[in-house]
C-alpha cells in the first residue's frame, strides 16, 4: 500500500508540474500534425494501392508509423519526465523524509515508477486514439495495432526505469536526464554497425531494443521480445534500489 | 494499517551504542540514551557535534554503522517500518514538496503514514485547525516563508499522533509568538504521553521545554542529566564547560 501512496504523491507532483503538460501539449500536437500528413499521404494512394492483393493498409501506413514516431520522441520525453523523481529529491532534501516514513527502497522506487509509467500510458493512449478514432471508417488491424501498442507500451516502461536509475545516481536531474538519453539512444542503435556490416544475428543485434521492438511493430510478438523489455526495466530498477538502499546505509 | 503491539514496559526509545561516520571522520560514536513516554529530551551541542546525524537516526532516515535502537521494545534497525506510526520528524530547515498545497502536503504525508479516507481527513483538518494552517491550505509549499514551513513540517510530524516526535531546532525561523506556541504545542503532547526528542541552539528553549538535556560535542554524549526551569545559569555553566574545552568525560550510558 506504500508504494501506492508514493506513487499517488508522485502522480499529483508530475500532474501540477507545468513541465508534463508542455511536453504533452508538445508532443501530442506533433504527432497529430504527423498523423494528418501520413492520413493525407494514405489517402492520395489509397486507389492504387486497392488494386494490390494484401498491399499495406491503414494500420500499415498511419497507425504504426505514427506510434513509431512517439517511440522516436520518448528517448528525449521519458528522461525529461522523469529526471528528477530521485535526483530532484535529494537536492531537496526530501528523500529522508520518504526513509523516515519506513518505506523501503524497493517500495519508494516501485511507487515512483508506477507514475511515470502511468504517465507514459496516458500518453501512449491519446497518441493511439488517433488512429482509433477513425475505426469505424478504416479496416483498421487490430491485432497489429494491438502488438505495436505492447512492443510501444513495453519500450516506454524500459526507458523509464533507465531513467529512474540515472536519476538514483545522478547528483542532478539534468544529469539524469542526459544520462539517460544517452543510455536510451545507445540501447537502441548499438547493432548499428553490425547491420551495416551485414551481421543480423549474435549478441550485439540481441543486445539492441530496435531488434526486440520492430518485430512488434511489424505485428510479430515473441515471448523472447518481451522477456528482454522485462529484464532491462527489472536491471534498471534493480540498480535504483540498490543505489537507494546504499544511500540510505552511507548517508 | 499494520500495527505491532507495545511493550509498554520497556522504554520508549533505546539507544545502545550507536555509531555513525559521515564523509569519513566519526558523526556520532558509541551514543547510548532512553527516553521514556512523555518524557521531554533536549539534545544541546555545537555544530557539528552529531545532534543532526542522532536524529536522523532516530528518525529512520540513517542507518547507524553499529549500535542498536530499540523503539516500544522492538528491534527498529530490523523493523524500519516501525517508523511509520510511532515517529513524527521535523528534520532541520523542514524540506518540503515545493509543488503541492499546504493540504495536499498533509494528505501525501498521511498517506505515506499509512492514513486513509475519513481518518486522514479528520487528521488533517485537526491539525490545520491546531497549528492555525487554516489561511495557508491553498498555498503552495514552494512559496512559504521559513517559519511558515516550520509550522507545516511540525503539522506533518503531528499528523499521525506519533509516539515519538523527533525535532530538529523546531524553533528555527519562528517568531516570538510562534515560539510561546512551540513550547506549549510540546507540553501539550508530552502530558498525552508523546516522547518528545528536539535539538537545538537555544539554551532558553530546552529550561523552558524539556525535562532532561543531552549534551553531544564531537559524536559524544559529555551530559545526561535532569533539567528544570530555574536551572538556566547551572546549564550554561555545564554546556560552555562542554563546548569551550570538551570539560567532563563522556557520560555513560543513561
Amino acid at each position: 500500500m506504500t508504494a501506492l501512496a508514493v506513487a499517488r504523491l508522485e502522480s499529483r507532483r508530475l500532474r501540477v508540474r507545468p513541465l508534463g503538460w508542455v511536453l504533452a501539449a508538445l508532443t501530442l500536437a506533433w504527432l497529430a500534425w504527423n498523423f494528418t500528413l501520413l492520413l493525407g499521404s494514405f489517402l492520395s494512394t489509397q486507389v492504387q494501392r486497392a488494386a494490390l492483393p494484401d498491399g499495406p493498409g491503414f494500420t500499415d501506413l498511419v497507425a504504426v508509423p505514427l506510434l513509431a514516431q512517439l517511440a522516436q520522441l520518448a528517448f528525449v520525453v521519458v528522461p525529461l519526465l522523469g529526471m528528477s523523481m530521485l535526483a530532484g529529491e535529494r537536492r531537496n532534501g526530501t528523500l529522508p523524509l520518504l526513509f523516515a516514513a519506513g518505506l523501503s527502497p524497493s517500495r519508494i522506487v516501485l511507487g515512483k515508477y508506477l507514475a511515470l509509467v502511468g504517465w507514459l500510458a496516458l500518453w501512449l493512449l491519446l497518441t493511439l486514439a488517433m488512429p482509433l478514432a477513425l475505426a469505424g471508417s478504416t479496416d483498421l488491424d487490430f491485432g497489429k495495432l494491438a502488438a505495436a501498442t505492447l512492443g510501444l507500451a513495453l519500450m516506454l516502461a524500459t526507458l523509464a526505469a533507465i531513467t529512474l536509475a540515472c536519476s538514483s545516481f545522478a547528483p542532478h536531474p539534468a544529469i539524469a536526464a542526459a544520462v539517460a538519453l544517452v543510455i536510451g539512444l545507445a540501447l537502441w542503435s548499438v547493432n548499428l554497425g553490425a547491420q551495416m556490416a551485414g551481421l543480423n544475428g549474435g549478441v550485439i543485434n540481441w543486445i539492441a531494443m530496435s531488434s526486440h521492438l520492430q518485430p512488434m511493430l511489424r505485428g510479430l510478438v515473441s515471448s523472447a521480445d518481451v522477456l528482454w523489455f522485462v529484464l532491462a526495466a527489472a536491471l534498471a530498477l534493480a540498480l535504483a534500489i540498490r543505489r537507494l538502499a546504499g544511500e540510505k546505509e552511507r548517508g | 494499517m499494520t500495527s505491532i503491539n507495545s511493550d509498554v514496559r520497556a522504554p520508549l526509545l533505546q539507544l545502545d551504542r550507536i555509531s555513525r561516520r559521515r564523509a569519513g571522520r566519526p558523526a556520532v560514536s558509541e551514543l547510548s540514551l532512553t527516553l521514556e513516554r512523555g518524557q521531554v529530551i533536549g539534545l544541546l551541542g555545537v555544530n557539528g557535534a552529531g545532534k543532526s546525524t542522532t536524529l536522523s537516526m532516530i528518525a529512520g532516515a540513517l542507518r547507524p554503522d553499529s549500535g542498536a535502537i530499540r523503539l516500544d521494545g522492538h528491534d527498529f534497525l530490523e523493523q524500519p517500518e516501525l517508523a511509520r506510526e510511532r515517529i513524527g520528524w521535523l528534520p532541520e530547515r523542514a524540506p518540503v514538496w515545493a509543488e503541492l498545497n499546504v493540504e495536499e502536503h498533509l494528505d501525501a504525508h498521511g498517506r505515506l503514514r499509512g492514513l486513509r479516507g475519513t481518518a486522514l481527513r479528520q487528521a488533517r483538518e485537526a491539525i490545520i485547525e491546531r497549528l492555525e494552517l487554516d489561511t495557508l491550505r491553498r498555498r503552495l509549499a514552494g512559496v512559504l516563508s521559513q517559519g511558515q514551513r516550520q509550522r507545516l513540517g511540525l503539522a506533518c510530524a503531528l499528523l499521525h499522533k506519533p509516539a515519538l516526535l523527533v525535532l530538529d531546532e523546531p524553533g528555527n525561523a519562528l517568531d516570538p509568538v510562534q515560539v510561546a506556541a512551540l513550547r506549549a504545542l510540546i507540553h501539550e503532547q508530552a502530558d498525552a504521553g508523546t516522547a518528545v526528542i528536539l535539538s537545538t541552539h537555544l539554551l532558553a528553549e530546552v529550561t523552558a521545554t524539556c525535562d532532561r538535556v543531552a549534551i553531544l560535542h564531537e559524536g559524544r554524549l559529555h551530559h545526561d542529566g535532569e533539567v528544570h526551569a530555574d536551572d538556566h545559569a547551572a546549564l550554561e555553566q555545564t554546556f560552555f564547560g562542554i563546548a569551550m574545552h570538551g570539560a567532563t568525560a563522556p557520560a555513560q550510558a543513561a
